[in-house]
C-alpha cells in the first residue's frame, strides 16, 4: 500500500474549522478596534490584552498537550504521540514569541520600558527558553535515543507552565496583577469580558489548526525518514551481494 | 498618530505576522515532504520490480 495513501487530499484541518476560525478572527478584530471600551488608566494599547492573554493561554495548552503526549509516548512508545508532542511544542514557542512580543509592546508605553527581569517575566522567558532549547535539540539527539530526550524535555517544560502562572501571585512583580481570581480589585468591565473570552476562543481556535497542520507534517517528516532509512537499507544490502 | 495606537497595530500585526509566516512555513514543508516521500516511494517500488525481474 502506497504510504502516501496515509496522507491523503483531504485538508489536514476540516474547511468548517479553518472558516471559524477566519471568521472569528474578523470578529474579534472588530470587537478589539471598534467595539470594546477603552480603558480609563492605561487608554487604547490596554486593548492588546485581547491577544496577549490569549496566546499565554494557548501556549500553556500546548505545553500541557505535549507534555501529556510525551508522557504517553514513555509509557506505550508509540510514535503518534511523539508527533503531538512535536506539534504543540513548536506551538508553544509560537504562541509564546506572540504572548512575549505582545507584552512588550504594552510595557514600553506603560511602563517605560520595554522588558525587565521580574519573576513573571523571567519565568515566561525561561519557559520560552526551555522549548526553543527543545527544538534545537531534536534535530541534534541520535535518532534512536531522540523520542526519549525530547519527551524529557518537554515534561521539564510542562512542569515550569505552573510557576508562570503563579509568579504574579507568589511574588511582587512589575507585572499587573491577575484578572482572573486575582482577588480584591481584579475583574472587568463586562464589556472587556466579552471580548476577552470571545479572543480566548478565536486564539484557541486558531491554535486548534495550527497544531493540526504541524501533526500531520510531522507524521510526513517521519515517513520520509522511514522510507529514507529503508532505501539505504536495500541499496546496503545490494552492494553487500 | 496616536504613539499609543500604533503600538497597538504593530503589537497585533506582529502576532498575526508570526502565526501566519509559521503557517506558510509549515505549509510550504508539507508540500516538499509529500514530494519528497513520493519520490521515494517510487524510487523504491522501482528497486522492487528491478529485483524481482
Amino acid at each position: 500500500m502506497s504510504m502516501l495513501s496515509e496522507f491523503d487530499d483531504r485538508p489536514a484541518v476540516p474547511l468548517w474549522l479553518l472558516a471559524a476560525s477566519a471568521l472569528a478572527m474578523v470578529v474579534h478584530m472588530y470587537l478589539v478596534f471598534v467595539w470594546v471600551p477603552t480603558e480609563a488608566a492605561q487608554g487604547i494599547v490596554q486593548r492588546l490584552f485581547y491577544f496577549h492573554v490569549p496566546a499565554a493561554m494557548a501556549q500553556f495548552t500546548a505545553s500541557f498537550l505535549g507534555g501529556i503526549a510525551a508522557i504517553l509516548f514513555l509509557v506505550k512508545r508509540d510514535n503518534r504521540y511523539d508527533d503531538l508532542s512535536l506539534a504543540a511544542n513548536e506551538t508553544v514557542v509560537i504562541f509564546g514569541l506572540v504572548n512575549i512580543l505582545l507584552g512588550m509592546m504594552w510595557a514600553k508605553p506603560i511602563w517605560g520600558i520595554w522588558w525587565t527581569w521580574d519573576a513573571r517575566l523571567t519565568s515566561a522567558f525561561l519557559l520560552l527558553f526551555l522549548y526553543g532549547a527543545y527544538l534545537v535539540i531534536r534535530p541534534a539527539a541520535p535518532v534512536e535515543h531522540r523520542a526519549v530526550i525530547c519527551a524529557v524535555v518537554c515534561i521539564i517544560g510542562m512542569a515550569d507552565v505552573p510557576l508562570v502562572y503563579l509568579s504574579n501571585r507568589l511574588f511582587r512583580t512589575q507585572h499587573p496583577a491577575p484578572v482572573i481570581g486575582g482577588g480584591r480589585g481584579s475583574g472587568m468591565e463586562p464589556r472587556m469580558w466579552v471580548v476577552f473570552m470571545f479572543g480566548i476562543f478565536t486564539v484557541m481556535l486558531l491554535w486548534s489548526c495550527v497544531l493540526m497542520i504541524r501533526r500531520r507534517v510531522a507524521r510526513l517528516e517521519r515517513a520520509a525518514a522511514d522510507l529514507t532509512r529503508r532505501s539505504h537499507e536495500m541499496e546496503d544490502l545490494r552492494s553487500y551481494r | 498618530m496616536d504613539p499609543q495606537l500604533s503600538f497597538l497595530f504593530w503589537g497585533y500585526a506582529i502576532g498575526w505576522l508570526l502565526i501566519f509566516g509559521y503557517l506558510f512555513w509549515i505549509a510550504q514543508k508539507e508540500k516538499t515532504l509529500r514530494k519528497k516521500v513520493a519520490e521515494l516511494q517510487e524510487a523504491m517500488e522501482e528497486r522492487w520490480k528491478q529485483k524481482k525481474a
